[in-house]
């Protein structure tokens, strides 16, 4: 499973059971990572704030600070941090909310190990290639929005607000690929890399909250329209 | 459709109907008292047919009887009501609790399982991570059995072994085994007072109990873990008082800690872990052997007591401890007429 590209990036593991913390970072570890544990929410934030970090692991059900409190400081911090939500919390609720708050993806607990270790892959790769193709096009203007890829920035006449890194990378596709119909299972295989079987559900949060973001009326989106039985397409 | 669990909606329904059923009241009295007040100018020109005073009273007063009846119903559906969304509220929480606790261990031993499968790991890493697991399969174990015998506690059919016990020596044990296996150092507790009085007691039931008290001190202490016991007795009960000086419970909280599912969320408590049955158990446990279980704390970072009663066996409730030996007589009988099938 291991592979040079990601030898050496940090991850900043956020887990509170002894057990599968010690589990996770040896793997982690196996696979060239260098970990850094935090066991609850306040040694979360220090260590972030002591440390470069490239990725983030974090538990939900975290003492002190939970971790949906602990993804809304670092996501004011750094917008661009990849934050992999992994929790024994299954419902629709906390995945929405985790989503909302801007992370980039959530696994729920029992996982397998290497759909983990893919993901994060996936993340660390994601952010690699983000930083690259940002710095290419960084800013698209178009009626009332203008983004700013680069800083992650979305505004909207008079609203500004943040983006995560999937929220940029699927603007980017949408603009990228502009007055086309695009597909749930392309969405996740080009932007979250992942297998289509696996959530659909996900790109739905994400297009959801990009509209409310940008539509003057969510309900009835005039940039990324939905197309029954087919998937969104993207027109400004 | 975004569902209405705000105890507002349903306090405001609830107002809203009892001042529109006030209104009606006040508007009916009105229109009686003006008819009234017309009926007296005029009442002498009228015919006497149209005058019929006493079926106007009676159904004033009979429609006055109903009206409270209907309000008192609905004061009672309202307060089902608000009892029925408290239960429910908790039991979320337990099963998001109960998901947590299950899912845990679970996703570790899975975890270990696949990293032995599928990498080449040293001896001794192996050996470390089997030990993982067996942990991780214990506390698994015992959450699903303490879930089943809150179940047969409820329904009366946990097999009790009630033997008369010497106090004394039978708490000693209890706390030394609690403080080995909750990692509780000699140093960090001390047993004050003494007793020789006996008590009808199921050993391991109490274990549950004296081993949740430690947990919860263990758990819920900031630094390391200080408990003081107090052991003492008055004609009718045996007293023990554990005391640790830990975060302490607020006196809101205090109200409700033994309650089914009860678990208090504050950003200050270092453990989130449990699944709100402990106390709810070890007091349930306490109160089938005929005692009592009760809760103080000065406040939060001051440190908790908890204080258990139970009936001594030579003077109070003789009969009680003697029908709880019954049941142990009958339970093992049963047992044996089954064993012999």
């Amino acid at each position: 499973m291991s592979s040079e590209q990601y030898k050496g990036n940090k991850i900043l593991l956020v887990e509170d059971e002894e057990s599968l913390a010690i589990g996770l970072e040896y793997n982690l570890s196996e696979e060239e990572f260098d970990v850094t544990l935090a066991k609850d929410g306040r040694q979360a934030i220090t260590e972030f704030n002591s440390k470069q970090f490239d990725l983030i692991i974090l538990d939900i059900m975290i003492p002190y600070l939970d971790g949906f409190e602990v993804a809304k400081k670092i996501r004011s911090l750094d917008p661009q941090m990849p934050i992999l939500i992994l929790t024994a919390r299954t419902s629709a609720e906390d995945r929405i909310k985790g989503l909302e708050l801007g992370v980039d993806d959530y696994l729920t607990k029992p996982f397998h190990l290497e759909e983990l270790i893919l993901r994060i892959k996936g993340m660390l790769k994601r952010k690699m290639w983000y930083k690259s193709i940002s710095n290419i096009d960084s800013k698209y203007k178009a009626k009332n929005i203008e983004i700013d890829f680069e800083r992650l920035y979305l505004v909207v006449g008079s609203k500004s607000n943040t983006l995560t890194v999937h929220e940029g990378m699927l603007l980017k596709y949408f603009i990228e690929n502009k007055n086309r119909i695009i597909s749930r299972k392309e969405l996740l295989e080009k932007v979250w890399q992942i297998n289509s079987e696996i959530e659909t559900r996900t790109v739905d949060t994400f297009i959801a909250r990009l509209r409310k973001l940008m539509e003057q009326d969510p309900t009835h989106p005039v940039y990324i329209k939905s197309v029954r039985g087919a998937g969104y397409m993207f027109s400004d | 459709m975004r569902k209405r669990n705000s105890l507002l909606y349903y306090v405001l329904v609830f107002t809203s109907a009892q001042i529109a059923w006030l209104s009606l009241v006040g508007l009916w009295i009105y229109w009686y008292v003006s008819n009234y007040v017309i009926m007296t100018k005029v009442g002498e020109n009228v015919p006497p047919q149209i005058i019929s005073e006493a079926s106007n009273v009676f159904a004033l007063v009979s429609g006055l009887i109903l009206l409270v009846l209907i309000s008192v119903s609905m004061s009672l559906i309202f307060i089902y009501l608000t009892r029925q969304m408290n239960i429910t509220r908790l039991y979320d929480n337990f099963i998001a609790n109960i998901t947590h606790e299950l899912k845990s261990p679970l996703s570790s031993i899975q975890l270990y399982l696949e990293t032995m499968n599928s990498r080449n790991i040293p001896e001794i890493k192996k050996k470390e991570f089997l030990n993982l697991m067996m942990k991780d399969a214990d506390r698994l174990n015992k959450l699903i059995t303490s879930i089943l015998n809150i179940s047969q506690l409820e329904k009366k059919h946990l097999a009790y072994n009630f033997q008369v016990c010497k106090f004394d020596q039978l708490i000693n044990e209890l706390i030394n085994e609690a403080s080995e296996q909750f990692k509780i150092g000699k140093d960090s507790f001390i047993i004050e007072g003494k007793t020789s009085s006996r008590s009808v007691v199921d050993r391991s039931a109490l274990k549950i109990v004296i081993n949740n008290l430690f947990d919860n001190a263990a758990k819920y202490s900031d630094g390391p873990v200080k408990l003081k016991i107090h052991l003492e007795a008055n004609k009718k009960f045996i007293q023990v008082k554990v005391s640790d000086s830990g975060i302490g419970i607020s006196p809101r909280d205090q109200k409700t800690i033994f309650q089914k599912f009860q678990r208090i969320y504050n950003k200050n408590v270092p453990n989130v872990k449990g699944t709100g049955l402990g106390l709810y158990w070890a007091k349930e446990i306490i109160k089938y052997h005929g005692g009592k279980m009760s809760v103080s704390s000065p406040g939060i970072g001051k440190g908790t007591t908890f204080t258990i009663e139970l009936p001594i066996f030579q003077t109070a409730k003789r009969r009680r401890g003697k029908r709880l030996l019954k049941i142990t007589r009958k339970t093992k009988q049963q047992m044996e007429a089954s064993d012999e099938f």
